[in-house]
This record gives C-alpha cells, sequence and structure tokens, in this order.
C-alpha cells in the first residue's frame, strides 16, 4: 500500500516537471468550427484538443490516438477489435461521440467502437471531461469526444496523402484534398485501413508447443468523406459534411479451436447545415440523416448473418440572442426519429423531442458564468429534467479555476428496449448528477490542469436473469465514480531545437454502491506521456501508456493486469516546399506482453513505416 | 532541463510501473486426489475463456476451485464449460463455445488429451458400445447442420457424425442405444431421437413435449422432464406448461405424460431418487413420487432465501440436494447444499463458493 501511496505522489510531483497538448483555443480563430458552441460556452470544463500535427504522429485508429493522448481508457478486444471506452470510471454507452456537433453513439447498442474511426479523416479531435447532456443529449455522463471536421474560407489547395505499412501486413492509406475559396471551402477525402493481424502472441504455445497467434483476427476499414462550405454572405454559411464508412472484421478467436465469426459494421452520416448572425441574432439549423448497420456472420464460411439497423433523422434549431453585451441566450429544439429493426427485434420507431435553454453570462474578461436547461420528451420512457451550472474564473494569468455541476443521462437502447427476446419496454434512462472542479494553472510554457469530479449515476441497465432464466434488462444498479485527473504540457525551443512534452494521469474508483467493488474494466491508475524533439527536419517521438490492473475480487477471471506500452517514432522531411516525410515507428518498443481485455493479447514489438506527402 | 535529464525521466518512470506489478498466481497445490466427493464444473462467461472445475468432498470438509488449473497449469480449459462425462477413469469436460473436450483423469484431474477437430457447438456427451456420443449444434442458425459426433475413444478423435434434426441437447445411454433430446437449439424441439450404436444411425425418433431437457431411465422406462415453451416465443407458437412425459423403452411409445395445465409453469432439472422424484420450477424445488399421477401444486421449499433467481444447476445425491446458483452470471456463482430428509427437507447446511456460472454437479465416488 505505502508503495502504490508513493507511486502516487511521484505522479504528482512528476507531472509538475512534464505537460499536456491542451492547444491554445486562438489557434482555430481563423475557421469555422462546426461545433462552434464548444469552446464558447463550454468554458467551465476542460477540454483538451488534439490538432492534426497530434493526429498525423498518431497511429490512425482513433482508439490508438486517444489511449495515447487523453486521460480515456479503453478495452480493445485484440488489435483492430472492438474498442470501447470508459471515461471517469463510466461504462461504454456513457461516453458520447459527437460528429461535427451531431451525436453518433449507436442507437443499438449505446457505444460507440473507436476502431471504426479514422484519427486522420478529421481535423481536430477534442475531448471534453465531464457532463455534456444538455448540449449533446444522451450518453454525454463521463465526457464526449468531438471529432470536427473545420472548413477553412480562404484560397487554399492542398492534397495530403499518407501511406503505412506494417508489420502483419498492416497497409493503410489516407487521402484529403483541401480545395477552398474565399466562398466555396471543400474537404473530400478517403481512408483505408486493412491488415491480417496475425501476429504472435508473446510467449504463447499451444498444449502441443506450437507457437499461438491472432488467428482470424484480420480487418478493413474503409472511409469516404466530403464536406462541402459555402459563405452565402459573411454571417451566413450553409455546410454539409458526409461520411460513410465500412468496418469488416474477422472476430480473433480465443482458443484454436473455436468457431470462425466476422463483423461487419456500416455507417452513413449525413449533415445539412446553415448557420447565420445579424445584429443580437444567431441562429443555426441542422438536419442530419444517420444510419447504422451490423451484420454479424457465425461461420466465416457461409453468407447467413443476423443484423441489425438504425435509421436517425435529425433536426435541431438553435436561435441566439444577446441580451446584453455580456449576456447571451440560447433556445434549442431538437427532434430525433430513430428507426430501428433487425434479426432480433421487430420495426421500432422512436421519437424524442427536447427543449433546451442555454444562457451564458460573460461577466468579465476573467469570469465567465454558464447555465443550461435541457428537457426531452420521448414515445419511450420518461426523461429526467436535465441542468447543467457552471463558472469560470480567471483570478490571473498564472490561474484559472473552473467548476460545474451537472445533470445528465443515457437513453435505453434499441437493444434494451426490443430485443427479442428480454428487450424490457419500461426502463427509464440511466441518470447521473456530477460535480467538478477544475484548477487550470499557466506558467510561462507550461500548463497543468488538475480537475477532481464526482459523479453518482442512478438507475444503471444491467442484463440480468432476473426472473428465473429469462434475461432481461433493468435499471438496478447505482454506481458513485470519482476521481482526479491532470494534464501537463510544456514545450519549448533552443535554437533549431524543440522539445514538447505532455502527460496525463487519471485517478478513477469507480464503485457499485451496493457491493461496495470498483466496476470491472476500470482501472485505479492510468498515465501517458509524449515527448517529441525536433531538430530542423528530424522529428522524434516517444509515448509511453501506463493501464493499471483492472480485478474484482469475485470475478477472479477478468483480471487484467497492469501493463505498459512505449511507442518510438522517428520522421525526417525530405521536402522543401512541400512535406514528404518519412517516417518509422516501433510499436510496443519493449515487447511488452498485454491485454486490454482478457484473453485478448495484443501484439508485441512491431515496426511501421509510413510516408507523408502535402502538397 | 535538457534532453538527457527527461530521458531519465522517463526511464525512471518506466521502472516504477514494473516494480508495481503484483503477481496473482494460484497459490493453491494439487490435492492429488479428488475422488470421495464431486466435481462442479463452472460455464464461464461465453467468450471469456474461464470455464474451470471445482472441487467438494462428500463430508464437505475440503473444498478448491480451478482444480484444472492447478493440476494443469499449461492448459488453458477452454470457453463455456457445457457438460462432464465420466467413462472409467477419465471425464471428458466438453467445451461448448471452444468447440473441444478436454479428457482428464477423473480422479486425479491430470490431463490425458483432448478433442478439439471434428466439433462444433458441442453440447452433452454420452458413452455407449466403446465409443463417446457428443451432441453438436453446428452453426446455432442454420437448423439442418445438428449432429451427433462419434468420438473413437482410443485415437481421441471424431470418427464419424450422425446428422439429427435441430438442437440435440442432453444424451443418455442405455442397452446400447442412445437417446438425445431435441430442447431445439436457436428453436423450440420436442422431439427425442433414437441411436443405435451398433449401427450410428438414428434408429427412430419420439415426439415428446415441448423443449425436453432432462432425462432418467428406470426400469425401462425413460422419464423426459419437458420445460414447455417458454413465454417470449413468437407466433404460431404458444408458451406451454412444463410436463413430464415417460416413454417404454420397449415399445419406444410414450407411455404417460403429466404435467401443469397453467402454461407459465416450466419444469426443469428432473432427478430421480429411489421412489422420489425431483424437478425445480424457478427457484422452487418440487417432490413428488415416482408412481404419482400428477404433478405437485406446492414446492417442498425455495431457495429465495438463498437469494437464488432460478435453479442453475441441481442434483440430489445421500443425503443433500445440491443447487447450482449463477447470480447475476459474471460474479462467481454459489452451490448451496440442502438437507434432503434429516432434519427437514430444504434446510440449508453448506454454501460454496465456486467459479462463474456453476452448471453441473458430478459425482465422484
Amino acid at each position: 500500500m505505502t508503495l502504490r501511496k508513493l507511486i502516487l505522489a511521484l505522479f504528482v510531483l512528476m507531472c509538475q516537471l512534464i505537460s499536456a497538448q491542451n492547444d491554445s483555443i486562438t489557434n482555430l480563430k481563423e475557421v469555422v468550427v462546426s461545433d462552434r458552441t464548444l469552446y464558447s460556452s463550454n468554458k467551465s470544463q476542460t477540454i483538451q484538443i488534439l490538432n492534426d500535427s497530434v493526429i498525423n504522429k498518431n497511429q490512425s485508429s482513433l482508439s490508438n490516438l486517444l489511449n495515447y493522448n487523453s486521460v480515456l481508457y479503453f478495452k480493445e478486444y485484440g488489435r483492430g477489435m472492438l474498442s470501447t471506452v470508459s471515461f471517469r470510471g463510466t461504462t461504454a454507452s456513457q461516453t458520447a461521440v459527437i460528429w461535427n456537433g451531431i451525436n453518433v453513439n449507436s442507437q443499438l447498442n449505446g457505444s460507440a467502437d473507436f476502431n471504426t474511426f479514422t484519427a486522420p479523416d478529421f481535423n481536430s479531435i477534442s475531448i471534453k471531461a465531464g457532463g455534456g447532456s444538455v448540449s449533446y443529449g444522451s450518453g454525454a455522463i463521463g465526457g464526449t469526444v468531438h471529432l470536427s471536421n473545420e472548413l477553412v474560407f480562404k484560397s487554399k489547395f492542398e492534397n495530403d496523402l499518407r501511406l503505412d505499412y506494417g508489420n502483419f501486413n498492416t497497409i493503410s492509406a489516407n487521402y484529403k484534398m483541401i480545395f477552398s475559396n474565399k466562398k466555396w471551402s471543400t474537404q473530400v477525402g478517403f481512408s483505408r485501413n486493412s491488415s491480417d493481424n496475425d501476429y504472435p502472441y508473446i510467449n504463447q504455445y499451444t498444449w502441443d508447443g506450437i507457437q499461438r497467434k491472432n488467428e482470424n483476427g484480420q480487418y478493413s476499414t474503409t472511409n469516404l468523406f466530403a464536406n462541402v462550405g459555402y459563405k452565402i454572405k459573411p454571417n451566413s454559411i450553409i455546410t454539409f459534411y458526409s461520411q460513410s464508412s465500412n468496418t469488416d472484421r474477422n472476430l480473433a478467436l480465443i482458443s484454436e479451436s473455436d468457431s470462425k465469426t466476422k463483423y461487419v459494421n456500416t455507417f452513413s452520416r449525413n449533415l445539412l447545415e446553415y448557420s447565420t448572425a445579424k445584429d443580437r441574432f444567431s441562429s443555426n439549423y441542422k438536419v442530419a440523416y444517420l444510419t447504422e448497420q451490423y451484420q454479424y456472420f457465425e461461420n466465416i464460411e457461409n453468407d447467413d448473418f443476423s443484423f441489425g439497423k438504425s435509421e436517425s433523422f435529425i433536426a435541431k434549431i438553435d436561435l441566439g440572442y444577446k441580451v446584453t453585451e455580456s449576456i447571451k441566450l440560447n433556445g434549442i429544439l431538437d427532434y430525433n426519429r430513430t428507426k430501428g429493426y433487425g434479426t432480433s427485434f421487430g420495426n421500432n420507431i422512436r421519437q424524442i423531442g427536447a427543449i433546451a435553454i442555454k444562457v451564458v453570462e460573460q461577466h468579465n474578461e476573467k469570469w465567465q458564468n454558464e447555465l443550461g436547461f435541457r428537457k426531452e420528451a420521448s414515445s419511450d420512457y420518461d426523461s429526467p429534467f436535465l441542468f447543467s451550472l457552471g463558472s469560470s474564473y480567471k483570478f490571473s494569468a498564472l490561474y484559472n479555476l473552473k467548476i460545474n455541476v451537472s445533470r445528465n443521462f443515457r437513453i435505453p437502447t434499441f437493444n434494451d428496449l426490443y430485443w427479442e427476446t428480454g428487450g424490457n419496454p419500461n426502463l427509464n434512462p440511466e441518470s447521473s448528477y456530477q460535480a467538478e472542479v477544475g484548477n487550470i494553472f499557466t506558467y510561462k510554457k507550461f500548463t497543468l490542469s488538475e480537475t477532481i469530479y464526482f459523479i453518482k449515476i442512478s438507475d444503471l441497465i444491467r442484463w440480468a436473469p432476473l426472473d428465473g432464466s429469462n434475461w432481461t434488462p433493468e435499471n438496478i444498479d447505482r454506481v458513485n465514480s470519482y476521481g482526479s485527473e491532470t494534464n501537463l504540457g510544456w514545450s519549448n525551443s533552443y535554437g533549431k531545437n524543440n522539445l514538447a512534452l505532455n502527460a496525463s494521469y487519471a485517478y478513477t474508483v469507480s464503485e457499485n454502491v451496493e457491493t461496495g467493488e470498483q466496476l470491472i474494466y476500470v482501472p485505479y491508475h492510468k498515465f501517458n506521456s509524449n515527448v517529441s524533439y525536433s531538430y530542423k527536419k528530424i522529428v522524434a517521438t516517444y509515448q509511453f501508456l501506463f493501464n493499471g490492473a483492472v480485478t474484482t475480487p469475485s470475478q477472479k477471471y477478468n483480471l487484467v493486469k497492469e501493463y505498459w506500452v512505449s511507442n518510438l517514432g522517428v520522421y525526417y522531411d525530405f521536402g522543401n516546399k512541400n512535406t514528404c516525410k518519412i517516417g518509422l515507428q516501433a510499436l510496443n518498443l519493449f515487447n511488452q506482453n498485454y491485454q486490454s481485455i482478457s484473453q485478448h493479447y495484443m501484439p508485441g514489438r512491431n515496426f511501421l513505416i509510413n510516408l507523408t506527402f502535402k502538397f | 532541463m535538457n534532453f538527457s535529464k527527461l530521458v531519465l525521466v522517463m526511464v525512471t518512470f518506466s521502472i516504477f510501473f514494473v516494480s508495481c506489478t503484483n503477481d496473482d498466481n494460484n497459490n493453491d497445490a494439487p490435492l492429488g486426489s479428488y475422488d470421495n466427493g464431486f466435481l462442479i464444473l463452472n460455464q464461464g462467461g461465453f467468450g471469456h475463456n474461464d470455464a474451470s472445475v471445482s472441487y467438494v468432498s462428500s463430508d464437505f470438509a475440503t473444498a478448491q476451485n480451478d482444480i484444472f488449473s492447478v493440476v494443469n497449469p499449461t492448459v488453458t480449459l477452454g470457453d463455456t464449460g457445457q457438460d462432464v462425462g465420466f467413462n472409467n477413469d477419465l471425464a471428458y469436460i466438453v467445451l461448448n463455445a471452444s468447440n473441444k473436450i478436454e479428457i482428464v483423469n477423473r480422479y486425479t484431474l491430470k490431463s490425458v488429451g483432448s478433442i478439439n477437430s471434428g466439433l462444433k457447438n458441442p453440447r452433452y456427451i454420452g458413452f455407449a458400445n466403446g465409443k463417446g456420443y457428443v451432441t453438436n449444434w453446428g452453426d446455432g442458425s442454420v437448423a439442418t447442420d445438428d449432429y451427433v459426433a462419434v468420438i473413437d475413444l482410443t485415437t481421441n478423435k471424431v470418427s464419424s457424425s450422425i446428422p439429427v434434426v435441430e438442437g440435440p441437447e442432453k444424451v443418455i445411454a442405455n442397452s446400447g442405444k442412445l437417446y438425445v433430446a431435441h430442447k431445439g437449439g436457436y428453436s423450440y424441439g420436442n422431439k427425442i431421437s433414437v441411436i443405435d450404436a451398433a449401427t450410428n444411425a438414428v434408429s427412430t425418433t419420439i415426439t415428446v413435449g415441448d423443449v425436453p431437457e432432462n432425462m432418467e431411465i428406470k426400469d425401462g422406462t425413460l422419464w423426459v422432464s419437458c420445460a414447455g415453451n417458454p413465454s417470449y416465443v413468437s407466433a404460431p407458437l404458444a408458451e406451454t406448461a412444463g410436463q413430464i412425459v415417460k416413454v417404454n423403452l420397449s415399445t419406444n411409445k410414450v407411455s404417460s405424460t403429466i404435467g401443469y395445465s397453467n402454461a407459465t409453469k416450466h419444469l426443469s432439472n428432473l432427478v430421480l431418487n429411489g421412489q422420489d422424484v425431483y424437478y425445480t420450477i424457478d427457484s422452487d424445488i418440487y417432490k413428488m413420487s415416482a408412481s404419482a399421477t400428477a404433478l405437485p401444486a406446492t414446492s417442498v421449499f425455495s431457495t429465495t432465501a438463498q437469494g437464488v433467481y432460478g435453479v442453475y444447476s441441481f442434483a440430489v445425491h445421500g443425503n443433500h440436494i445440491y443447487v447450482g446458483d449463477a447470480g447475476d452470471y459474471t460474479h462467481n456463482g454459489k452451490v448451496y447444499v440442502y438437507a434432503l430428509s434429516s432434519p427437514s427437507i430444504g434446510t440449508l447446511e453448506k454454501t460454496f463458493s465456486v467459479g462463474v456460472i456453476p452448471a453441473g454437479f458430478y459425482f465422484n465416488d
């Protein structure tokens, strides 16, 4: 125990020396941010922004990017397989993924699979810790992950091509073209990542002495996107975002004699948005159409599959009015109609209407107060009255205090409500109260943010065989989560040497109130750090990730030992006018044998070569 | 701060992380002998690869969990333990999701081999004519690929397979014949297939009640407990009541049926013990005479005091009744031992904490 404490103390001390990529928000001023209110009206919570230079130095899956650069804890069923998140000790469906301002968590199971997203498809990825249901709806309990395609209105023609090749026949290609002028802005691109993924399991042999490997683990992910913006008038912009993706994965075997199965996920996301501002008024209209589908092949040799599909139509009106110079009022109307159907449930339609009011008072340059309410009405369940109340006060250039309390929720999914057999149409949403205090220190080139939070979640939905053998979901569990998040960032230049460091550490306690046990797959400790050094055209990066052990005493087999993984990358830019960069990455440099989900081994040391062209 | 110092800091970090590793080795030593007691097969979570075997001695003084891995630390038992079959000195442990059978010495638990090809969704095992017979669902969603695999017990290989109708589940052997209950797999069955071990072919099928689960043989009669269709079947099927169907083995004809009239009563876990018949409905234990002509309306005792949602596994042996409780199906399960008669039926005598989802009791004496 004393050792643990010592380590904790060491973390805190060390962290004073190191630092996080809380990029300054001013970087974004020249662009149109689709999710405009994210930064301006959420000052009472901390937001971490990963810009494209960070995105490009990481592996292309969103899961890896966030795992090595944020406090989010990932549960990955082997490399490239299903990857879900736990944020602040919450469940996979209690973190919302927001694509250009629209919540895109699965309507069927409530969570997002981070291995179906390819990070370089986005210009900026932001992580907002803490409750956000007033703005982003269901699932924004632990926090939200914002995937943004920012459209820039200036004359520009740019092509971005990144090619990767690595062990296990891992191939990826990402291409993006940006074509814009003062009126028009267009981005089109595609990405494809695939791998045979047949990596050997370190020190694992079958009973007859054969080296074990990741069998039936091949995957491929294809994404296409096109985003167009047109400036009708200086203050009126119409934008259209479109993305479609297909993730085709065989499911890696746990043991050699397992049946070989396969899972295909397809998504399409379309969003038309119009925003205009005049005098004291501003308005934003969104219409979106989203579809998601999974197909599960019980036997990869056969064409038989079971499936689930949802189609959502979303309309959103956000009207803003500047009451005074310092007070801004927004009224939001939201409508969502989702149709879900599939092998295990009939055709069900769910309609949700919501009304929200948000007030931001910028008292002065130092002090901002935020208040929001949201109430939903749904055809399926009763929704709690949601609120968010926060304040940000800058005592000095050195210190910024942020306080926020909120009530958030996660609605029952189509699976929970309609699954045949067992779906329970009488479920209530999971709801939570949350309080957090954030301290941000800025000193010369250091930024340090330290947030402590408490979340009380009730009505947690759990599937259990409550009436004998019939499995059905019920609002049974209550969970208390509390902990701290520390982010540090530092960078400096010494002549032609640039050095940047960032680190984050999360201490998380998430207890089932009834049993007093830590929730499964919530480690007490997660630490990660990035060191980046550049000299002229050479860049070297070192990534380090530590995840503490997860275990619950009465679930012995769900034990996953603590693990640490390091990645090293070296890049050299040959280009003069254009970028032409070659990079070599050594992943899992120290060849650690680790699992993030019990029984699902991750690869040992492996290498990736990449080429990046910008022209 | 220069770069080398920072590297030093990083390295220091790494060392700290390594040094805080606390190994979780199972320090239990093998008991050497696991007879004079009973084995419990713990199914484990589907996809978790954590099936396990527990042991409790007949006098309840000794208990040990995870005995398969304690004895065979280099072998992983597998995913979703379904059944254990004893044949002479060997125990055949059927692992459903792993599509394999682990073979151990039933008294020492030492691994002697495994059968890991030719099985697809294996369920239960029986023995006849010097061969093993394993029911298989094939692909769960395909109704036409179900079969019984015939195991050559000398080579431990699947020697042939016998196609059967959908959802073969439990299998029981009697006089060179095997009776396979078709619970139905992903669907709902109502048949018993009779396999002749001499020809390895289905000689006849017998239609019984809906969802036949357990079988017992007594005095030339096959007793079949049929759970009935559950409440959630979709039309044209309807919920049906549980019943006990008796089949005359000389004619393979149903000789009598006794059942509930209330369609919501679904019985399971049929056990014959001497002149008494036991079964369960949800958390309740029922008892009747083997000669009874109607099912009892009331239970003899309930396990609800122990917080059991539904009896997952059940056995009657010696002077005791054994109940396996899967709890929430993700945490370790429990085994409750109740008195059969003295001081009174249903008196809780012992409680054991076992592995995840205790699925069956196998008496090793």
